[in-house]
């Protein structure tokens, strides 16, 4: 019957989500674990999936070994304030964008959506020049911070979602003799918030996670984020397996924290990007 | 003290692929002040676009508009001294509807307690008070509606700008807030300019009506004169419900031929047709200016045409029998206790003194001086 079919269908879907679930679990798991065992200590060079004695030492010797306090610090710093200015920036870009009549709007546009189609590889040596040898920016927090102050990619999502909000509530807000300032910060941002929220929420996780840039532009070893500063640790102590996985454990904490918190925001940013290309 | 005038105002918009529109044209008006004018017109026809430019939400592409005294054409929306309603209400999702009604006065830097006494007195006037700490989501549309005319009448404005405010109520919420409106213009004592698709409501509501079309007004009058005098056959189909018929006929020595009958003009008739001799012309007569021929009411026998009765509606109230003339599909409003019947040969009396002759090439109609009745 269909019934039975149904239950059939449903039956194969869970099982394949739960496989995939643990297959995506596996790795999490393994590093999480293995930063608890400290095989480093009696060089069996062994890590199992349950530890037979648990260990904090992996952990001290990390945070000892390196800079890790002044990474997670930088790493901070760098990903709020590229949150606060690509929230900021974003939004009144895209509010511009999507509801205000000024010359040559539809062309600037399409200038910043044709930047979006060139690959970054592209741009990373003329990009790396400017900062570099013209800013004269190496080894800075600006450096690190300037050329991610707001990307197009937020300003077009940001365009999108403001075109959304109903046009009649600005119009009335001018009637209401409010500023042009003043209806984007009374009316369209309360609004906005939740597409803010996920930007948010989207902004500080992938500069926190950003790899590349940040290892091009820094050199010393105060300045590296902690995903630049992780890897350098890798590359420098290849044995010492337990301390690389508390390392990688404490440079996912905070966002593994975000999503729990957050996760409510993260589904809505899906459904977000669901409503228009 | 606060008039509208438009002087040849026109509106153009530029699509995206660089083609004008003229979306209102060659538009002259004057609204005097106190007065409640609507503008009605089929979707599309400008209706809002002209509301927007009184609001200085849309600035005109050529014209001037003036608001009492000053021409506002650079005047800023604030400086207007207009309020306006909104079709979707746009009342500010995140206030309580008491920073929504204060919103306004508060931008205008009024004191605290001119605005706690405003708010107060607009909100008891339309019955909002146990309201005012809610947000506009847990309101009803009615309320909402209600705020919403409230968030103008605290700005207490020369001049009060509605853009179908009751399209989105129920049919009976839309009656009562109708009659709401027309009581609240008496007790502002200020200018309204009201626009809706619903010709009912602006029969009701305006002292006078701007029907436009297709970005052109047609016509500016009083409802009755809308009806009794329509100036073309777009503003007679357009008013009155069911709309005015249309018969073909051909105007010959004092004589109107149509199919099923031919009958001779009276005097006045005749003598303002002179000039369309041998020529077609379209004569306009109203459902309500129909008769079956058992009730006469005083109309005379010669005025009558006979055709098969096609469909007939009971409404209970009264009965709409369709009949064809030619090519054209007559109604005719009749008596509940009429009886025609479907497929009936059936003699309908025209009411002579109402009936209408329309130019075919201009559409306009064809003046003409009635007997006094
Ligand atoms: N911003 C705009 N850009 C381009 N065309 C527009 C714009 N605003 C209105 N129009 C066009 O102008 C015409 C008149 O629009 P308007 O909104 O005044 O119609 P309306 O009479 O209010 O109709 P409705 O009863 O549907 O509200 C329409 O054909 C519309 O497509
Ligand atoms: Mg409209």
């Amino acid at each position: 019957m269909q019934s039975k079919g149904k239950i059939a269908v449903l039956g194969v879907s869970i099982t394949m989500l739960v496989m995939w679930g643990i297959i995506t679990i596996i790795p999490l798991y393994w590093m999480i674990i293995g930063s608890f065992q400290d095989s480093y200590a009696d060089a069996s060079m062994k890590i199992s999936m349950w530890p037979e004695v648990w260990s904090f030492e992996p952990f001290s010797r990390f945070f000892d070994k390196t800079m890790a306090w002044r990474w997670l610090l930088n790493s901070l710093i760098v990903s709020s304030i590229l949150t606060v200015t690509n929230v900021f920036f974003a939004s009144l870009a895209g509010y511009a964008f999507a509801k205000l009549h000024f010359p040559g709007r539809n062309a600037i546009f399409w200038i910043l959506l044709m930047t979006m189609m060139i690959p970054t590889q592209v741009t990373l040596i003329p990009l790396y020049i400017l900062v570099i040898d013209v800013f004269n920016l190496k080894d800075s927090y600006m450096g690190l911070i300037l050329p991610s102050i707001v990307s197009v990619g937020n300003i077009f999502l940001m365009k999108q979602y403001m075109s959304t909000l109903p046009t009649s509530l600005i119009h009335a807000a001018r009637i209401d003799a409010c500023s042009e300032f003043g209806i984007f910060y009374k009316i369209i941002l309360p609004m906005a918030k939740p597409g803010l929220s996920v930007l948010a929420i989207f902004s500080f996780v992938f500069h926190w996670n950003d790899f590349f840039w940040p290892l091009l532009v820094t050199e010393s070893e105060a300045m590296r984020t902690i995903q630049v500063g992780l890897a350098g640790f890798k590359f420098a102590d290849t044995t010492d397996f337990g301390a690389i996985m508390a390392g990688a454990t404490v440079a996912s904490l905070p966002m593994i924290i975000l999503f729990f918190a957050l996760q409510r925001y993260f589904l809505q940013g899906i459904t977000i990007g669901a409503v228009k290309g | 003290m606060a008039r509208v005038v438009f002087k040849n105002v026109e509106k153009e918009f530029v699509d995206g692929n660089k083609e004008t529109f003229i979306a209102v044209k060659e538009s002259n008006f004057t609204i005097e002040d106190k007065e409640f004018v609507v503008f009605v017109g089929p979707s599309g026809c400008g209706k809002t676009t002209s509301l927007r430019m009184i609001a200085g939400l849309e600035k005109q592409t050529r014209g001037d508009i003036m608001i009492g005294d000053r021409v506002v054409n650079k005047l800023h929306p604030k400086d207007r001294d207009i309020a306006m309603v909104f079709q979707d209400y746009a009342l500010y999702p995140h206030m309580t509807i008491r920073e929504n009604l204060s919103f306004g006065l508060k931008n205008l830097k009024q004191p605290k307690d001119v605005i706690a006494k405003k708010v107060k007195d607009a909100s008891e006037v339309l019955g909002l008070d146990h309201l005012l700490d809610r947000k506009p989501k847990e309101l009803s549309g009615g309320q909402r509606q209600r705020v919403a005319v409230g968030r103008a009448i605290v700005r207490d404005p020369q001049v009060f700008l509605f853009d179908e405010p009751l399209s989105n109520l129920d049919a009976k919420l839309r009656v009562q807030m109708r009659v709401e409106l027309a009581e609240l213009h008496k007790r502002l004592e200020a200018t309204i300019v009201y626009v809706t698709h619903d010709q009912i409501e602006a029969m009701t509501l305006g002292q006078r009506i701007v029907v436009m079309n297709k970005g052109q007004i047609q016509q500016v009058a009083s409802p009755t004169d809308l009806y009794q005098k329509p100036e073309n056959m777009f503003v007679a189909g357009f008013i009155g419900s069911p709309p005015m018929n249309f018969i073909d006929v051909i105007y010959e020595h004092g004589k109107v031929t149509m199919e099923g009958a031919q009958f001779e003009l009276p005097e006045h008739c005749a003598h303002a047709l002179r000039a369309y001799e041998g020529k077609k012309l379209v004569l306009g007569i109203r459902p309500e200016h129909l008769f079956g021929e058992d009730i006469t009411m005083g109309v005379p026998d010669t005025y009558a045409l006979t055709s098969t009765v096609q469909v007939v509606e009971q409404l209970g109230s009264e009965n709409l029998v369709y009949f064809r003339v030619g090519e054209r599909m007559v109604t005719a409003k009749l008596h509940p206790d009429s009886d025609a019947r479907v497929g009936q040969m059936k003699k309908f009396l025209l009411d002579m003194s109402k009936v209408h002759f329309f130019d075919v090439e201009t559409e306009k109609r064809i003046p003409m001086k009635f007997m006094s009745a």
